[in-house]
C-alpha cells in the first residue's frame, strides 16, 4: 500500500528532474532562455510564499532583488568578486537589509507592513537615482556574460537555486515552522498567546524570503549583463512575485511554480501583443483570483476538478 | 468583605491591578488571589471587567498599574508569549481554533510552542493525542474547526491550552450557550482537570456551575472588586444582590437555572 | 538668512500640501467608514486627470469647470466598481482587501498605458502661467485656485459628515455597523455611497491634478504613496490626521527642494523616508490612531 502511494508521486518526480536536467541538450537558445528567466521567476514566487505563510504579503521584494542586484554588479565592478560569490554577497545582503526592515514593520499590523516596503523599493530607486557615484545611478551597472555567456551553465545553476528554495520550503513545511507559520496567518492574538513570539518568526520567514529573492536578483544581473535602478526595483517586478503564487496557489510548493508557468506564458504572449501594459494580466488576474477562486488554480484543481474524476467510478 | 487566608501556596497574585482605556478604568485597583490546585470563578455583569483581567494576565494588555505574580515572579507587562511560557494557558470568550488546522494540529501547536523547554514534534504530538482524549474529541483528531460542534470547538479551546502544560488554566466562559446535558460534561471535565492538579481561574455566567465548581468567588463591578469569598456567602452578600442579582432576575444569562 | 526663500518655501509647501489632502480625503473616508485601505486610490485620481485632460484637449472645456463632469464621473465609476468587486469581500480578510484593490491599481495603470501610452500629458490654459506677487513670495494662478478648491473641498466634506443625514449614517456605520443597522441604517447602502463619495472626490483631485502636474498613467501610484505616508503622519481614518499629515508632507519636501543639494530629486522620495523613519519612532502614527 505505502509503497504504491510512494511511487505514484516519486515517479513522476524523477521523470520531471530528468527532464529538467536534460533540458538543455533538447532545446535551442531561445527557450533555454526562455527556461531560464521562467525559472528565476519561480523562485521569486517561492521566495514571496514563505512570507505570505505569516500572513505578510510584501508588496517591495523589488527593492531586494535590486539590492541582490546591484550588490553582485557592484562588487564585481569594484573588486572583481567572482559572479557566484557576488550573488552569495547580494543574498546575504538582502537578507540583512531584511532583519532591520522587518523588526521595524512586523510587529504592526499587516497593512503597514504592505505599505512599507512599497515605499522601501521605491525609496531605493530615488537613492540608487540621486548616488549615482556610489550606485551608478539612471545609467545603470554593466557586467560581462555570466559564465562566458554560456547558457547552459546560468540554466543549471538557477535550476539549483530553485530546487534549493523548493528543499527549503519542504523543510519548512515538516518542521515546527509550519506550525507558526501557520497559526501567526490565521490568528496572530492566538498565536501569541499559546506562546509563539509573532515577530521572530515572522522576520525569520521575511530573511528566508530575502535570501532568495536578492540571490535571483544577483544571477538577473550577471545573467542579464546591465541593470538599471528603474528595472530592477520596478513596482512590476514585486507585483509579479505575488501574482504567480497567489494565481497558482498560496502556501504550497506547487502553487507558486505552476502560477509562474501559467502567468509567464500569458505575458510573452501580451508583451507581443501591446508595447505597454502588458503587465494589465497580473492586475486582473488578481482582482479575479481574490473574487472567484481564492485558493488559486490547485484549489480549483482540489476543489472542483478533482471530484469530478474520483466520483466517475462511483456512477 | 471577607478575606480569606490563603489555605494553600499561592499561585496568581493580583496586586492593585488598574487598566484604562482612554478615560475610562475598565480595571480599577482589584486585587485577588488563587492558590494552587484552586478553582475560582471571576463574575459579575457584563461590562464588569472580567474579560480585561483575563487579558492583562494572559498579556494580551499592559497594566496601568498595579503588579501580577505568577508563583512569586512578576509577569505584569511580559508579553503574551513569554506568560504562556512561564505557564498560563487560556480560552477566548469567542472560540478561535486556528480554521485551517485540524483539531490534533490545533492542540499540537499549543504543545509545540507554549512551554519551556522546547519539546519535539513527535512527543507533542503524543501529548496532543492524549489531551484531545481527555477533552472527548479522541475520534475527531482529523477533523476541521468548522465542521464541529459548539461544544466540540470549545473543547478545541480547552486542549489547546492544556497543550501548553498550563500552572494556570484561564477559561473565558466556556460553559455559555452550551445545553444543560453539555454543561454537565464540562463541569465534569473541569472537575477532572482539577483532579489532575490543575488551578483554574474562570470566568462564567451559569450560576449553576459557579456554585457548583467554585472554591472561591471574585465579583466584579464596573471595574472593581465588590465581594469575594465561598460562593454560598457571595451569594448572600447585599452588595452583590444589588449589582448582580437583579440583572440574573431579568434572567438573560441565565439559562441554565 | 534668505527670507524669501524661506516664505516661498513655506508657501510652496502649504499650496502642494491642499492638493495632497484632496487627495487622501478620499482614501480616508473609505478607511474611516469600511476598514478598506484602497490602493486603487490614486488610480481613480489619475482617471480624473485623464478625463480633464481630454475634455479640455477635444473639448476646450476649462480644467476647472470640468469638475462638474470628472465628480459624477468617477461617483458612477466608484459605484460599479464598489458594486462589482468591493462588496463582495467586506467580510474578507484585510489581506484580500489589500490584494483586491492592489489589483485594481495595477490594472487601470496598465489599462491607462494600452490606451493613451506613457506620455506625460499637460493641460495649458490661458491662465496657466499666471502668478500672483504677495510680498516676497510668488504664487501661481493655477496653484492657488487649486488650493483654494481643496479647502473648499475639506470643508464641505466636514459639513457633510456632521451635518447631513447620509454623513451622519457614514459616521455612524465607522463607528459601530452592527449598531448602526439596530438603529435603522442601512449599512450596505452607506458603504456603497462612501465608496463613491470618496472616487468622487479623486475625480475633483483628478482634475486639480491636470492643472498643476503632468499626468501619466503612473501618476495616480505616485500620489497613492503620498497619501499613504499622509495616513501614516496623521494616524489612520480621520480628516484631521489627513490634514496636518499633508502639511507635513508638503512642507517637509518644499524645504528639501529648496535648502538640499539636488534637493529636488531627493523631494521624490521625502514620502517613502518618512514612512519609514515614522514607524521606527512612533509606530501608530504621529497624531495617534483609532484603528490598528
Amino acid at each position: 500500500m505505502g509503497s504504491s502511494i510512494r511511487w505514484k508521486t516519486t515517479l513522476p518526480l524523477a521523470i520531471l528532474c530528468a527532464f529538467l536536467l536534460l533540458f538543455p541538450k533538447l532545446v535551442g537558445s531561445y527557450f533555454l532562455h526562455l527556461a531560464v528567466s521562467g525559472i528565476l521567476a519561480m523562485i521569486l514566487a517561492s521566495s514571496w510564499d514563505i512570507l505570505a505563510r505569516t500572513g505578510q504579503v510584501s508588496v517591495g521584494q523589488a527593492g531586494l532583488f535590486g539590492i541582490g542586484a546591484y550588490s553582485s554588479a557592484l562588487l564585481y565592478q569594484r573588486y572583481a568578486l567572482p559572479p557566484v560569490l557576488g550573488m552569495l554577497a547580494g543574498a546575504l545582503i538582502a537578507t540583512f537589509v531584511s532583519i532591520f526592515l522587518g523588526y521595524l514593520t512586523l510587529r504592526l499590523r499587516g497593512i503597514y507592513f504592505s505599505i512599507t516596503t512599497i515605499a522601501f523599493a521605491e525609496a531605493l530607486t530615488v537613492i540608487w537615482l540621486m548616488t549615482p557615484d556610489i550606485t551608478g545611478g539612471a545609467m545603470g551597472v554593466s557586467t560581462p556574460p555570466l559564465f562566458g555567456g554560456d547558457r547552459e551553465k546560468a540554466y543549471y545553476l538557477i535550476l539549483a537555486i530553485l530546487a534549493a528554495v523548493v528543499a527549503v520550503v519542504w523543510l519548512i513545511e515538516q518542521s515546527r515552522l509550519n506550525f507558526a507559520f501557520t497559526a501567526i496567518r490565521e490568528n496572530e492574538d492566538v498565536a501569541n498567546v499559546l506562546g509563539i513570539n509573532p515577530t521572530k518568526y515572522k522576520v525569520l520567514a521575511f530573511m528566508i524570503s530575502a535570501f532568495f529573492t536578492g540571490f535571483a536578483g544577483g544571477f538577473y544581473s550577471h545573467y542579464n549583463t546591465y541593470i538599471i535602478p528603474y528595472e530592477v526595483f520596478n513596482l512590476g517586478v514585486s507585483i509579479a512575485c505575488l501574482v504567480m503564487p497567489i494565481f497558482g496557489g498560496l502556501y504550497t510548493i506547487a502553487g507558486p511554480i505552476l502560477g509562474t508557468v501559467l502567468i509567464k506564458a500569458i505575458e510573452e504572449y501580451l508583451r507581443v501583443t501591446f508595447s505597454y501594459g502588458h503587465q494589465i494580466a497580473y492586475g486582473l488576474i488578481l482582482v479575479l483570483v481574490v473574487l472567484f477562486m481564492p485558493e488559486g488554480l490547485l484549489g480549483l484543481w482540489r476543489g472542483k476538478i478533482l471530484p469530478l474524476f474520483r466520483s466517475r467510478p462511483g456512477r | 468583605m471577607r478575606k480569606d487566608a490563603p489555605a494553600k501556596m499561592t499561585l496568581l497574585q493580583v496586586d492593585r491591578l488598574t487598566k484604562h482605556f482612554g478615560g475610562l478604568a475598565a480595571v480599577h485597583d482589584v486585587s485577588f488571589h488563587v492558590g494552587e490546585r484552586e478553582i475560582v470563578s471571576l463574575i459579575g455583569p457584563n461590562g464588569a471587567g472580567k474579560t480585561t483581567i483575563f487579558n492583562l494576565v494572559s498579556g494580551v494588555y499592559r497594566p496601568n498599574s498595579g503588579d501580577i505574580r505568577l508563583g512569586g515572579e512578576s509577569i505584569a507587562g511580559l508579553r503574551p508569549f513569554d506568560i504562556c511560557r512561564k505557564g498560563v494557558g487560556r480560552t477566548f470568550q469567542i472560540m478561535q481554533p486556528f480554521p485551517k488546522m485540524t483539531v490534533l494540529e490545533n492542540v499540537v501547536t499549543g504543545a509545540l510552542f507554549g512551554r519551556k523547554p522546547k519539546v519535539s514534534m513527535k512527543t507533542a504530538e503524543g501529548e496532543a493525542v492524549e489531551l484531545c482524549r481527555l477533552v472527548g474529541l479522541g475520534d475527531k483528531l482529523k477533523a476541521f474547526p468548522k465542521n464541529l460542534t459548539v461544544p466540540d470547538q470549545k473543547r478545541i479551546e480547552i486542549a489547546r491550552a492544556l497543550a501548553v502544560r498550563p500552572k494556570l488554566l484561564l477559561l473565558d466562559e466556556v460553559m455559555s450557550g452550551l445545553t444543560p446535558t453539555e454543561t454537565d460534561e464540562a463541569i465534569r471535565l473541569v472537575l477532572k482537570l482539577r483532579e489532575t492538579g490543575a488551578t483554574i481561574l474562570l470566568i462564567e455566567h451559569v450560576m449553576k456551575v459557579v456554585m457548583g465548581i467554585s472554591d472561591r468567588v471574585v465579583v466584579l463591578h464596573h471595574g472593581e472588586k465588590i465581594s469575594e469569598g465561598p460562593p454560598f456567602l457571595v451569594v448572600d452578600d447585599p452588595k452583590v444582590i444589588e449589582a448582580y442579582l437583579g440583572k440574573m432576575v431579568d434572567g438573560e444569562d441565565e439559562p441554565a437555572c | 538668512m534668505d527670507w524669501p526663500s524661506f516664505f516661498q518655501s513655506i508657501a510652496n509647501g502649504v499650496l502642494i500640501a491642499g492638493l495632497y489632502a484632496s487627495v487622501t480625503l478620499g482614501l480616508t473616508l473609505v478607511l474611516g467608514v469600511m476598514g478598506i485601505v484602497n490602493f486603487a486610490h490614486g488610480e481613480l485620481v489619475m482617471l480624473g486627470a485623464y478625463s480633464t485632460f481630454w475634455l479640455f484637449t477635444m473639448l476646450g472645456i476649462d480644467p476647472l469647470l470640468s469638475i462638474a463632469i470628472t465628480a459624477p464621473l468617477l461617483f458612477l465609476v466608484g459605484i460599479f466598481v464598489y458594486r462589482f468587486t468591493i462588496r463582495p469581500i467586506l467580510k474578507d480578510p484585510p489581506l484580500n482587501q489589500l490584494l483586491l484593490t492592489l489589483g485594481l491599481s495595477i490594472f487601470l495603470q496598465n489599462l491607462a498605458m494600452i490606451l493613451w501610452k506613457t506620455d506625460s500629458r499637460s493641460v495649458i490654459t490661458s491662465y496657466s502661467g499666471m502668478s500672483l506677487h504677495l510680498g516676497m513670495v510668488h504664487v501661481g494662478a493655477t496653484r492657488l485656485i487649486t488650493f483654494a478648491i481643496s479647502v473648499a473641498l475639506t470643508a464641505v466634506l466636514i459639513v457633510f459628515l456632521h451635518k447631513m443625514r447620509l454623513g451622519k449614517a457614514m459616521r455612524a456605520v465607522s463607528e459601530n455597523n452592527t449598531g448602526s443597522w439596530l438603529v435603522g441604517i442601512n449599512v450596505q447602502k452607506t458603504y456603497m455611497l462612501a465608496f463613491g463619495v470618496a472616487c468622487a472626490l479623486a475625480g475633483v483631485s483628478g482634475s486639480l491634478v491636470s492643472t498643476i502636474m503632468y499626468t501619466y498613467p503612473m501618476v495616480g501610484f505616485k500620489l497613492s504613496l503620498k497619501a499613504f505616508c499622509i495616513l501614516i503622519l496623521g494616524g489612520l481614518g480621520n480628516i484631521s490626521g489627513a490634514l496636518l499629515g499633508s502639511l507635513v508632507l508638503g512642507l517637509t519636501e518644499s524645504f528639501v527642494g529648496t535648502y538640499v543639494p539636488e534637493g529636488s530629486g531627493w523631494a521624490e522620495g521625502i514620502s517613502f523616508f518618512l514612512i519609514i523613519v515614522v514607524l521606527i519612532i512612533k509606530p501608530t502614527g504621529l497624531a495617534g490612531t483609532r484603528r490598528e
